[in-house]
């Protein structure tokens, strides 16, 4: 008997005990920063990196939607000095006063970014937020499965010839991306009738589903369980498109959206300086072409794209749409008090 | 008709290591999907023991599970003992108190815990955690543990300080032998529970306390990596060994004793 | 008796109940300031309003509790009941066969068969339920030995059979512990008697062994049929999420919908008729018992 919780508190305390010597012990002032993002979005190389150029260690933790992030920073006192925002939940932090403005005299190499980030709608003249990496939201297609036809458009994701082949993401504003652009309306919308026909085509669509699934839809489309699925650009997206030559994605012709996660301060964050000197750092196009060569994300820094190796990646839809594709393509915001439309609507798709 | 039951029983243990099985035999599929087999690898393991910030998460989960189920299992051989002993009027009262954070969904609990805890300026961090799992653990243990105090003579006490002993040598001399495995039962539910969970971990991990279901749960996002399958079988060979090194027999002699 | 003995016979019924008392207070203490003070928070916040960011406004409103009137939240309680109730007998049902046959085999066995039902349970939940949508996908082994067989397509990844299977994995162990617990606990000679009255095995179950363990049958069922209630990753990996549970409900108005009051409202419906459920278990656990002290008393 001793011998179990000897050997069983053994293991684990040794196991536990060691974890002591990862966070640096008698931290001064910018020798330590911490750091709350999306789980490999900032690739390991960019922290490893960070801390052999500048001798800062950092504490990286991650997270799994917006909203738990924001419920951690709302709580006050958590300690993070950076955090990576999605563009509408900039908007949100920013309504809850939880970011620090951003002192631009010290930050270098703003200009690096692409143009269409360099003001965009839900952070006006970047106050808030440097753009780290961006996307789309489109259509994922496994081609076998639609018998060789291409598809186009989200009016496929509503099409009954495709009953109980077709995934939606398990996102309220995802969804309604597709629901608002089907009947011509913009995917930012905050007009009740509009949001009120979305929601009607979602009810109509919801017993042509597969189901709502955000998190391996992929898989699903590369193995034909789901035909069509709305989809996120992105690292597991072009990975899932790299290794199936018949599965594709696509920017629907209605436009579909863009998605930018960015890097912010966090209101009272304890070691600001690092964090400036963290964005800078960021900012650098060699290393913020790691993103996409570690990461397998677009960069929002144009001078990034000399940097990308795998120079194919940069007309790959799945990573790095043209400025064409995304000509139509609605940046998805934080919709205010149109919230409530948005929320009473899913409420009924989901309970239909 | 045994006959069918022993049947069913058996397909029962079958259906439990399905997935173990699956686990274990994808963490060596060669290609990066669980979609396809291409043939075997180890790459996954290799890439396992390089990802530096997964097994910072797997040493931050095993340190919040010990603490946690060591103070649950403390917690509740105190609360089994004196319930046991108490024949004054409320009883039923005090079960159901020790039972109600099981009825409550944890992620209600969660959030009104990291409001207590900002309110309270508590900094989030292991501390936290702990005291977020000991809620979720605290009841299962004391459970377990009660129906072992229950069967406790009554005279016991009575006997041994009779006998001149004093309260803690009671405890020590008496008790603790007789509720051993039970103490052993709730102490794995307990480590079980923490080491498992995601939602109270979501709201009350703090600056470099991921745990590791949290590090799994948000990597969901670009896709679980085949490594995950890796460190799942890992952890069940740990599990192996630990029940090796105990010895089967007195594993079972533990459990046996400690569910009558 | 004596002034003096009964003086002493008090003092040494009162020590005890003083110490025990001592021994109460830190699982009190913790279920207090962890469980029931978070708990009046959520009461208190599910008559606030939510600002435009997701806070929680100073206001007090019933608006949270009236809005839940609306058809489309009963419908989710109703099916999440539903099933919570199907989990739960399948739960029992098996529970009950593998507890007993556990309880059957030789003393020395049982122990090792118990630990078998808690291993699997010592790998990360994703990872199995990952596992799992492999298993029953169509690029998994079963779709794989059926298509050398020439039957095509087969997968049963989303759909609500794949999530009563999930539930009915994930919970299995929490009926199997308790169920065994009261079953070990029967004397067997009370089966040998009854066999040997000529009654049938269903004759042996139904008046012997199912009645004495129902204690275990019981707090089985409510281990198995609460915690269900807040399940929200199956119902959306295994089941497509196109079936919402209260779960995913709470989940997606915790987060998704930065609508704390509302998410608390819904939680304190819950509560209400979680504890009303563990109530009536709890009358009925009191009149079985009584019911078999009278028998018995008749009896004899």
């Amino acid at each position: 008997m001793k011998k179990l919780i000897v050997a069983s508190v053994g293991v684990v305390a040794a196991l536990a005990l060691s974890s002591c010597s990862g966070t640096g012990g008698d931290a001064g002032p910018s020798t330590e920063l911490n750091v709350y993002a999306w789980a490999d979005e900032i690739p390991q190389t960019v922290f490893d990196a960070f801390t052999e150029e500048t001798g800062i260690a950092v504490n990286v933790d991650n997270f799994d939607s917006n909203e738990t992030m924001i419920s951690k920073l709302a709580a006050g006192n958590s300690g993070y000095d950076i955090v990576e925002p999605s563009q509408y939940a900039v908007q949100q932090l920013v309504g809850q006063e939880l970011l620090e403005p951003l002192d631009k005299s010290k930050i270098e190499g703003i200009d690096n970014l692409a143009p269409k980030f360099a003001d965009p709608s839900y952070d006006p003249g970047l106050q808030y937020s440097v753009p780290w990496v961006w996307g789309t939201t489109g259509l994922l297609y496994n081609a076998t499965c639609t018998g060789g036809e291409e598809i186009t458009s989200w009016t496929s994701l509503f099409d009954p010839k495709w009953k109980g082949k077709i995934n939606m993401l398990d996102n309220m504003l995802a969804a309604y991306i597709a629901g608002l652009q089907v009947n011509g309306y913009g995917a930012d919308s905050t007009d009740e009738a509009e949001i009120a026909k979305a929601t009607e085509s979602l009810i109509e669509q919801k017993p042509l589903l597969s189901g709502y699934n955000s998190t391996n839809y992929g898989e699903l489309v590369a193995s034909g369980d789901v035909c069509i699925s709305e989809a996120w650009g992105g690292t597991s997206t072009a990975k899932i498109v790299e290794q199936n030559p018949d599965v594709h994605y696509v920017l629907p012709e209605e436009g579909g959206s863009l998605w930018v996660d960015g890097l912010s301060i966090a209101k009272g964050a304890p070691h600001q300086d690092a964090a400036y000197e963290f964005i800078n750092f960021l900012l650098r196009p060699e290393i913020a072409a790691m993103a996409t060569n570690d990461g397998g994300l677009a960069s929002a820094n144009a001078a990034a794209q000399e940097h990308v190796t795998d120079q194919g990646l940069l007309s790959n839809a799945a990573v790095y749409a043209s400025d064409e594709q995304v000509a139509n393509a609605d940046f998805i915001v934080d919709p205010g008090k149109a919230m409530r439309f948005y929320q009473d609507g899913w409420t009924r798709v989901k309970a239909s | 008709m045994d006959r069918i039951v022993n049947g069913i029983a058996r397909g029962v243990f079958v259906f439990l290591y399905i997935p173990i099985v699956a686990v274990i035999v994808y963490s060596f599929n060669a290609a990066g999907t669980n979609t396809r087999f291409d043939g075997l690898t180890l790459q996954w393991y290799v890439e396992l023991f390089q990802d530096a910030s997964l097994m910072q998460t797997l040493r931050t989960s095993a340190l919040v599970a010990v603490i946690t189920a060591t103070v649950a299992t403390i917690i509740g051989i105190m609360f089994a003992l004196g319930l046991a002993r108490y024949r004054g009027r409320g009883r039923g009262a005090l079960m159901a108190l020790i039972a109600l954070p099981l009825i409550v969904p944890e992620i209600v609990l969660g959030v009104a815990l990291l409001s207590v805890f900002s309110t309270t300026k508590m900094p989030l961090g292991i501390l936290t955690l702990v005291l977020g799992h000991l809620i979720v653990s605290l009841p299962l243990a004391t459970l377990v543990l009660m129906s072992s105090a229950a069967m406790l003579d009554p005279s016991l006490p009575e006997a041994a300080t009779d006998l001149g002993c004093t309260p803690w040598q009671t405890f020590t001399r008496v008790y603790f032998p007789l509720l051993r495995p039970a103490v052993v039962a709730a102490w794995l539910l307990s480590f079980t529970t923490s080491f498992s969970n995601i939602v109270m971990s979501t709201f009350l991990s703090g600056v470099g306390s991921t745990t590791l279901p949290l590090k799994i749960y948000s990597s969901l996002k670009t896709g679980l990596t085949p490594s995950i399958n890796a460190l799942g079988a890992l952890l069940i060979l740990l599990t192996l060994v630990i029940v090796l090194l105990v010895g089967v027999s007195q594993m079972r002699r533990i459990l046996v004793e400690s569910r009558t | 008796m004596t002034a003096t003995t009964r003086a002493i016979h008090l003092g040494r019924q009162e020590k005890p109940k003083r110490g025990s008392l001592l021994l109460l207070i830190p699982g009190i203490a913790s279920v207090v300031l962890l469980g029931v003070l978070p708990l009046f928070i959520v009461a208190r916040n599910s008559f606030a309003v939510a600002d435009d960011y997701g806070g929680i406004t100073d206001g007090l409103t019933l608006e949270n509790y009236a809005k839940l009137l609306d058809p489309v939240y009963s419908k989710t309680l109703l099916f999440s009941l539903g099933l919570g109730l199907l989990n739960t007998v399948v739960c029992l049902v098996i529970g009950y066969l593998t507890s007993y046959y556990i309880v059957s085999r030789p003393t020395n066995r049982q122990g090792f068969l118990l630990l078998l039902v808690i291993i699997p349970f010592w790998t990360d939940f994703l990872v199995r339920t990952f596992a799992w949508i492999t298993i029953l996908g169509s690029g998994g082994p079963i779709a794989g030995i059926l298509g050398i067989f020439g039957i095509a397509g087969f997968s049963v990844i989303p759909s609500n059979l794949a999530v009563v299977l999930g539930l009915l994995y994930s919970f299995l162990p929490t009926a199997i512990f308790p169920i065994y617990a009261s079953m070990r606990s029967i004397d067997p000679s009370l089966k040998e008697a009854a066999t040997d009255l000529g009654a049938s095995w269903w004759g042996v179950h139904r008046r012997v062994i199912l009645p004495l363990s129902s204690p275990g049958i019981l707090g089985a069922a409510l281990l198995t049929f609460i915690p269900t209630m807040g399940v929200f990753v199956i119902p959306v990996l295994l089941g497509g999420g196109k079936d919402p549970l209260v779960g995913n409900l709470i989940v997606t108005l915790y987060t998704e919908f930065r609508n704390q009051p509302m998410g608390a409202a819904v939680s304190m419906v819950l509560l209400v008729l979680m504890l009303a459920s563990m109530a009536l278990v709890g009358l009925a656990l009191k009149r079985s018992s009584t019911k078999r002290t009278t028998t018995k008393k008749t009896e004899a």
